[in-house]
């Protein structure tokens, strides 16, 4: 019988990654719901208990610590196969994964081993009660609304974005099993080879961390005028952040895209400027302070959704705003 | 060598038809376009081809007035095209998909490597290459940005979360091809009129062996419910009027909330 709500625990070089607690506490609300237990998978080099034991208290019931000198590297075919085959053996009813660099890599392998269903980027769940089925909440691909998805198979396996649910609360007094299993040499043979790791040097664009989040969409006109946009990141200490097309324009890099392909956010203060605020654009902004919108459409979604509503030529707001901003700045400069 | 590219036909953004009742999209309606990211596939893999000798074999599954889409494939260097079309094919899944991919690599292979695009621009899951990864039981590669051929088969470079890697891979092995490695050329226009009066092969389920039980929506262990459109709280404050004014109270506000 299926039991239990599992995640898939990824771990980094300074510990576990942030979005494995940030799965626990969504698989902890889900499995009280259904009065089962929490799992983790685990896969790491034999050195990383600790870290199971951080995944206990923060709200595992058992951790499957899975180890082998080789996990120091993500070998995507090893680490699916052993996935798959403890997930036959102990049969979760749900199985979440974080829609990371290695998250996206595995949930597939192992959804196309066990002959899964698998849904992509969830940005929310329930469980409907009756017959104990996961409904996963995400934007429809075709139209701008919501859809309610399930699986009929199980475990029924969802992946999440960094971002989309807060972190699970240390709790030092839980208790719950780690099963340790070591692997033999046999059963991490790869068909690949990492020979060289090249960390990156600027740090990647902190949309998720940011506190003020400036975002342009296809509103703005050209790459020249979004170009403004950094001008008064810079003034209010903000990150750039943009909509799919805008990306897809090159008027800046992918990296920068906010939404259910691209960053999560949530910060205390999120302005929009020419975004028509498609839902595929909202799920991205999770618990803002205020939100603040330009249009000159006052029935564009994000004008509803925003607390402040500006309607106006984002030609003209934006230059002012950002006039007006360096008046104030010179001001407290001279006091 | 022999390399299969998977080319996705997606609808043109903006002429999306949603199925009222299933909310599965409606190829049908839809003006097809080939996904951007799979361009960068093909052009890889004819890169790569025209360095090391290959073949490449385009496939796509997708609805016949897709054929067009393929022909440009052929232009833009695929060696040979097929197109994987039958009703029964219609509202397949991500797994579903990658199943009846699976297949034709059984039928046309074998083939020492795919190369997938990225994600697609409508289903936009980035499931479907790794999948067909784990039907065929190869290993796969995402977000792959470079591919040299090297001593026991080839070098990629990979993009991570924490920046880039070098691995070495024995083939088989599929790939998803990141953006930024190539620029895909133009069609040849002379490969285009070659194709102008040419069938375009296409396999049904029939043709690839398929076990029904896998296909289409009822095959698609996954099921959309339903949809609704979220509602927000009306508390918002409308800035309306000559620009000075606007931006002067928006000012206002931020200072109010000790955002600036
Ligand atoms: C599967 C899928 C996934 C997607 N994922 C994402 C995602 O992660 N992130 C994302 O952002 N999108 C995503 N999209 C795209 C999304 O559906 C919308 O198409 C997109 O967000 C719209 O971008 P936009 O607001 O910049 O452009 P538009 O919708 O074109 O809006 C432009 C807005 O600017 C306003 N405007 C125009 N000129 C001016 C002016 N001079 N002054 C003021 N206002 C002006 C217009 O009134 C309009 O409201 C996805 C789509 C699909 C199908
Ligand atoms: N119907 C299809 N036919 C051929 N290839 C496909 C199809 N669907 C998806 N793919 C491949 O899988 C990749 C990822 O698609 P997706 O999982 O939809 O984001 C695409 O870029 C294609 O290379």
């Amino acid at each position: 019988m299926a039991e239990g709500v599992a995640i898939f625990a990824e771990w980094a070089e300074e510990g576990l990654h942030p979005v494995s607690l940030e799965l626990l506490s969504e698989a902890r609300l889900l499995a009280d719901e259904l009065e089962d237990k929490v799992q983790a998978y685990f896969l790491a080099p034999p050195d990383k208990e600790t870290q199971a034991e951080i995944l206990i208290r923060h709200g595992a019931d058992e951790v499957f610590y899975v180890f082998h000198q080789c996990f120091e590297d993500f070998l995507d075919d090893v680490a699916s196969h052993i996935l798959a085959k403890m997930i036959r053996e102990n049969s979760p009813e749900i199985l979440l994964f974080p829609a990371t660099a290695r998250g996206q890599a595995l949930a597939p392998r192992v959804a196309g081993y066990l002959r899964l269903g698998l849904t992509a980027h969830c940005i929310a769940f329930e469980i409907r009660k009756e017959d104990r089925t996961l409904v996963q909440i995400r934007p429809s691909f075709g139209e701008n609304v919501m859809a309610r998805i399930i699986s009929l198979t199980k475990p029924q396996m969802a992946t999440v974005r960094p971002g989309v649910f807060s972190k699970a609360k240390e709790d030092p007094t839980r208790t719950g099993r780690i099963k340790k299993i070591p692997l033999s040499d046999e059963e991490v043979k790869s068909a690949l080879h990492i020979f060289k790791k090249h960390p990156r040097k600027a740090p990647k664009v902190d949309l998720a961390q940011a506190r003020v989040v400036i975002a342009g969409g296809r509103g703005m006109g050209t790459k020249e005028f979004f170009a403004k946009l950094y001008e008064l990141a810079e003034l209010l200490e903000g990150a750039v952040g943009a909509t799919r097309p805008v990306c897809h324009l090159g008027w800046i890099s992918e990296e920068h895209m906010i939404g259910v392909s691209g960053h999560t956010i949530s910060p205390k203060l999120y302005l929009g400027f020419g975004i028509s605020g498609a839902i595929h654009h909202l799920v991205g902004i999770r618990n803002p302070g205020l939100i603040v919108a330009v249009n000159k459409d006052p029935e564009a979604p994000l004008m509803k959704k925003a607390d402040v509503a500006v309607v106006g030529d984002v030609r003209e707001i934006l230059p002012l705003l950002i006039r007006r901003l360096k008046e104030l700045k010179g001001e407290s400069h001279e006091a | 060598m022999r390399f299969m590219v998977c080319l996705k036909p997606v609808p043109e953004p903006g002429t999306v038809k949603v199925d009222p009742k299933t909310h599965t999209l409606r190829r049908e309606s839809a003006t097809l376009i080939l996904n951007p990211a799979d361009r960068y596939a093909l052009e890889a893999a004819v890169e790569l081809k025209e360095k090391v000798g290959a073949e490449v074999t385009a496939v796509m599954m997708g609805p016949p007035n897709a054929i067009p889409l393929l022909k440009e494939a052929y232009a833009c260097g695929a060696d040979n095209i097929y197109l994987l079309s039958d009703r029964a094919f219609a509202g397949s899944d991500t797994l579903a998909t990658s199943y009846v991919l699976s297949l034709a690599v059984q039928k046309l292979g074998p083939f020492d490597l795919i190369f997938c695009g990225k994600v697609s621009i409508d289903g936009e899951t980035a499931q479907v290459g790794p999948e067909l990864a784990a039907w065929l039981n190869w290993p796969s590669v995402i977000w792959v940005k470079d591919i040299r051929p090297a001593q026991n088969g080839f070098e990629v470079v990979r993009l991570t979360d924490e920046g880039e890697e070098e691995l070495e891979v024995r083939p088989p092995a599929l790939f998803t091809i990141e953006p930024e490695i190539n620029d895909p050329r133009p069609p040849s226009i002379k490969r285009l009129l070659e194709m102008l009066t040419r069938e375009v092969p296409t396999l049904t389920a029939e043709d690839l062996d398929a076990d029904p039980s896998h296909l289409g929506l009822e095959g698609s262990p996954t099921r959309v419910l339903d949809v609704f459109t979220p509602t927000y709280e009306e508390k918002k404050e409308i800035l309306e009027g000559p620009a000075e004014e606007v931006v002067e109270k928006l000012v206002s506000i931020l200072k109010e909330r000790g955002l600036i």
